[in-house]
């Protein structure tokens, strides 16, 4: 009886800590962000207010409407720079998705010499430190004329964002079991038939978290972009951010209006692709 | 505050359209000019007149690229780097000009002498390098002059507090030790502080800088050996390790930049603040400052040598050495700083560098008390500022004094030291680069 | 079908390899090259100044660069370490929700939808000593009343930055651990139970175990982009005041890009290039000693 008591009480007193500590940890995750969400409605007197103003008394859409307005009015094209962000991030992220599933593949269930030395080579190249890249980069792109171009930053993500993606989705594939393939191809499937209608499914879950991955990575980059881009012609959003400075001042106010228009995109692709990411991973119990 | 200079701006543009100089029609029907333009809000307006150009000329312009200063600095090396400056026009600053030696070409024979002597001497005289007149100012002087908080000086019992204590009257500071003396008076650390300043990058090593000048002091020799190993340069240093040591500036001001300083200002909880004439609309917009209706200009004080600090620079405009139709660049730099377009500028509240663009902006604000207080203190200032040295490593040897100075001011080093240091440093780097 | 001579799996990896030498190994030779110059960006002519080593020697014998090397060691370490420990944290926390578990997930990820540059600018405003949410909040409750330099201090600075790293990369962790703990099978899981371990045993002998190779894929992968952090330290403190905080990326950067001096920079580049791949070496060995044991491949 009293064991039992214990027990239950125990078993609460848990509840409780899990979710105590849970909402701690959701609050410092969470807050900073939506620091930068508040301080977009607010006028910039109260952002910089010393005593701090905690509840803000005034909320309104100037920064957004300025951002929006036109030149001189503190505008800026974030459209256009919203439309290069897209283009720029999902094309290199299907391409990385591809060829990082192609390697992937290949490291999981293929044995070949030099296996291991291959794959730490691929790996080490994401090491490079984009200060060391940069510039050579640019020479190399300004002989080829593809600076400030939708391609030449296509390129450099899906090369930033390949070993990545090998890595993950040869986890992935790791995880699924070789017999699931083998039983498939003795059932008449080819192996390539076998990959899409066995494999695949099961390491949906890999694919989909490397996607994400890859998708923000080259959604947030700024080191690379800042050199490779020029002009509206391909400037993304986090090379936009820095139209809020200047020499003197930094308009920080319409810097957080501008990064939830950066935040709001990722966020939802990130929770519809999370139904993909819960399908696939339930496929783990499956196996056993 | 935005809002209203942008429809001023408007205004100006359509009061304006006819008074523009004297362009050939269409002299330049066909041609393409690119350029890179420095952007960020302060600097956007004046390229609204742009149209109005390509309509005279028949020329086209076509922004390539517009970025913050330091970005398109950073762009220009890996331009000069690849090689590729095909392009024609590109916003230029005179701290920044000597570092790109073989990008830019002399202006002396694209632009008319009458143009050039439309200028504030001394502008054009910093716009020059090795005789080569690089850039064409436009209406984006900097200088720094003597922001306060007016109640600061309005309140008796202050007044009385400080002769009791520091045996003179409490008044606008006319000198930097007076400076230190109201700042350490007035700071209430946490919630109020007697001054700040910039604590790093190019930032601080300019603010030093000037401080060393106002000593009596120089920064380099004529040869560009370091001369800032001296008493003056350790006077000048010892002013801020004070104000840092006796609490009277924000412990955090050492990793202080421009923007930091402003919204510090802004925020009402800093006495005294020395800084560029950018903020002025800024710190009295009441949606923006706290100070707003509170604020005194009054000019950069006079350090022990009874010298102004007056640490200057401009925007500016220069044409690319490589530009296929430097005639066509060299009309759209001019016109880009013609009195139009700097009494354009000037209109939201940054100082002209043409003579008579001061006169008028000075009239024009005679109905305005802030403005002319502004102005009023920008000019005294601006009458005896100076540039940076002249080399090409000046952005180098910042990198070099700033930490120093940094060390100095947080106590790691004595400021001989520390003084030591940077001069061997900058020693090193002179002689590594051949320049004697 | 002439392709069907190439080995499958060579013909799997070579996109990847072609855009991986097009994209980054030419132009490391390029810049490999330019580390023996007195490269100076705004001097294009000094790119066939050979000088030898002395950029090597240089950089070797500058002590300012050893203490930026060791900072960035220090860093990467209590950074990486403690990351993995919230991020096992968060993740076996989130894994026991049972309701609301994809919002909460999406939550969790929600400090990687910022860019490195934002949480730079968001932990400079946050950290600031005057005007900064901690110092106001910590003001505001009573708990001091000095503001606190927390980009100053040299310890508290490397502290801030640190923070700022943490709060952006936990959820990387976090969501690959939990990936992991969904991929576990549940049958050693239920046999522990039913030998009647306790719940710290399954984990640690059980579960635990199976994560290992998911712990260091994520630490592997951190460990190389960790070199993002640039961004947030550039505009943090940008290795000062008094180069307290001055990292490998921070001393090259302003190198290369302000001082204009490539050729020194690169060279530099090219010594903290064998410190990331060192740190790639070290996981890789152990992912592929984890996968051994668990049997998972070879």
């Amino acid at each position: 009886m009293a064991q039992a008591a214990t027990h239950r009480f125990r078993r609460r007193l848990l509840k409780a800590l899990h979710f105590t500590g849970l909402f701690l940890a959701m609050s410092v995750i969470c807050l900073p962000g939506l620091w930068i969400v508040l301080n977009s409605f607010r006028p910039t007197v109260e952002i910089m207010a010393k005593p701090p103003v905690w509840i803000p008394t005034e909320l309104n859409l100037d920064h957004y409407r300025a951002m929006f307005g036109g030149i001189g009015q503190g505008g800026v094209p974030v459209l256009t720079y919203f439309q290069n962000s897209l283009i720029i991030s999902v094309t290199s992220t299907v391409i990385a998705l591809l060829v990082g599933m192609a390697g992937g593949y290949a490291f999981a269930r293929y044995r070949f010499k030099g296996k291991a030395t291959m794959f730490v080579a691929l790996m080490a190249s994401r090491a490079v430190p984009g200060v060391a890249l940069s510039l050579p980069l640019f020479i190399l792109y300004g002989r080829i004329g593809i600076i400030d171009t939708h391609f030449g930053m296509i390129l450099v993500y899906v090369a930033m964002n390949v070993p990545f993606t090998i890595w993950l989705i040869d986890g992935f594939f790791r995880q699924v079991p070789k017999e699931l393939a083998e039983a498939a191809e003795i059932d008449g499937c080819t192996r390539w038939q076998a990959f899409w209608r066995v494999e695949f499914p099961v390491a949906r879950a890999g694919i989909a978290s490397a996607g994400i991955f890859a998708f923000l990575t080259s959604w947030n980059e700024y080191a690379l972009a800042s050199q490779l881009t020029r002009s509206v012609n391909s400037k993304t959003m986090p090379v936009g951010l820095l139209d809020f400075t200047s020499q003197f001042t930094l308009n920080w106010g319409g810097m957080c209006a501008l990064a939830v228009l950066m935040i709001i995109p990722a966020l939802v692709l990130t929770f519809l692709v999370q139904k993909h990411l819960i399908a696939g991973l339930t496929f783990g119990g499956v196996k056993g | 505050m935005k809002r209203k200079a942008a429809s001023s701006a408007l205004a100006l543009i359509a009061g304006m359209g006819l008074a523009t100089a004297a362009l050939a029609d269409g002299e330049f029907a066909g041609v393409t000019i690119d350029a890179k333009l420095i952007g960020g809000q302060q600097y956007e307006a004046l390229y609204a007149r742009i149209p109005e150009w390509e309509a005279k000329t028949g020329a086209k312009v076509n922004i390539i690229s517009q970025k913050n200063h330091f970005e398109l600095d950073k762009e220009y090396k890996a331009d000069i780097a690849a090689g590729t400056v095909g392009w024609c026009v590109g916003s230029n600053h005179s701290s920044f000009a000597s570092q790109y030696p073989s990008l830019f070409t002399d202006l002396t024979p694209l632009v008319p002498a009458e143009t050039v002597a439309g200028f504030v001497p001394a502008n054009i005289a910093a716009a020059t390098l090795d005789g080569k007149l690089l850039i064409l100012p436009r209406a984006q002087f900097d200088v720094s002059a003597l922001y306060y908080q007016k109640s600061l000086y309005t309140d008796p019992a202050k007044a009385e507090a400080f002769k009791a204590k520091y045996g003179y009257d409490l008044a606008v500071p006319e000198t930097w030790a007076q400076v230190k003396d109201q700042s350490e008076f007035f700071a209430a650390p946490p919630n109020f502080y007697g001054t700040q300043y910039a604590g790093k990058d190019e930032a601080i090593v300019g603010r030093y800088y000037e401080m060393v000048v106002a000593e009596g002091g120089k920064l380099f020799n004529d040869d560009f050996s370091p001369a800032f190993n001296s008493d003056e340069g350790k006077r000048a240093l010892q002013w801020f390790v004070d104000l840092y040591k006796a609490g009277a500036v924000p412990p955090g001001t050492t990793n202080y930049l421009w923007d930091d300083l402003g919204n510090g200002f802004a925020s009402g909880t800093i006495a005294l603040n020395l800084d560029w004439p950018g903020w002025s609309g800024f710190f009295n917009d009441p949606a923006a400052s706290k100070v707003a209706g509170n604020v005194g200009v009054a000019p950069a004080p006079k350090g022990s040598a009874g010298v102004r600090t007056g640490w200057s620079g401009f925007h500016g405009f220069s044409v690319t050495e490589t530009c296929a139709n430097k005639e066509a660049a060299a009309s759209l730099v001019d016109f880009l700083t013609n009195e139009d377009s700097q009494k354009l500028e000037s209109s939201a509240g940054p100082l002209p560098t043409r003579s008579a663009v001061w006169d008028h902006v000075v009239a024009e604000a005679a109905s305005d008390p802030y403005k002319s207080e502004v102005l009023a203190a920008f000019q005294e200032t601006a009458a005896t500022a100076f540039a940076v040295p002249p080399t090409p490593y000046w952005i180098e040897a910042t990198n070099l004094i700033y930490p120093e100075l940094q060390a100095a001011i947080l106590g790691d080093k004595t400021v001989d030291q520390a003084l030591a240091d940077a001069a061997g440093a900058v020693d090193n780097l002179m002689k590594e680069n051949g320049v004697y | 079908m002439t392709r069907a001579k190439l080995p499958p799996w060579l013909v799997l990896l070579m996109p990847a390899v072609i855009i991986l030498a097009a994209v980054v190994l030419i132009p490391l030779l390029l810049s490999l090259y330019s580390s023996f110059t007195a490269y100076q960006l705004t001097r294009p002519e000094t790119l066939y100044r050979w000088i030898g080593t002395f950029n090597y020697v240089k950089a070797a014998s500058d002590p300012n660069f050893w203490w930026a090397f060791g900072r960035t060691v220090l860093l990467l370490t209590i950074a990486l370490n403690t990351e993995m420990l919230l991020g096992l944290g968060l993740a076996l926390m989130v894994s026991k929700v049972t309701r609301g578990q994809r919002a909460l997930r999406t939550a969790m990820m929600f400090p990687m939808m910022f860019s490195p540059i934002l949480v730079g600018f968001q932990f400079k405003f946050i950290f600031n000593d005057n005007v900064g949410l901690v110092n106001n909040a910590l003001q505001s409750l009573g708990l001091t009343d000095v503001a606190i330099p927390w980009l100053v201090d040299g310890q508290l600075a490397l502290f801030a930055i640190i923070c700022a790293e943490i709060w952006t990369s936990t959820s990387v962790f976090a969501i690959l651990i939990l990936a992991g703990l969904f991929s576990i099978p549940q049958d050693p899981l239920e046999a522990a139970k039913v030998d009647g371990c306790t719940a710290w045993q399954s984990f640690r002998f059980v579960t635990l175990p199976f994560l290992m190779p998911f712990i260091y894929i994520a630490m592997a992968i951190r460990s190389l982009d960790v070199a993002r952090a640039y961004d947030i330290v550039q505009i943090m403190t940008n290795g000062g005041p008094a180069r307290r905080t001055e990292l490998l990326w921070t001393l090259i950067g302003r190198t290369g890009y302000v001082d204009a001096r490539m050729g020194y920079a690169n060279a530099m580049g090219y010594i903290s290039i064998f410190l990331a791949i060192g740190f790639t070496v070290y996981f890789f060995r152990k992912l592929t000693a984890a996968r051994v044991s668990l049997g998972m491949g070879d």
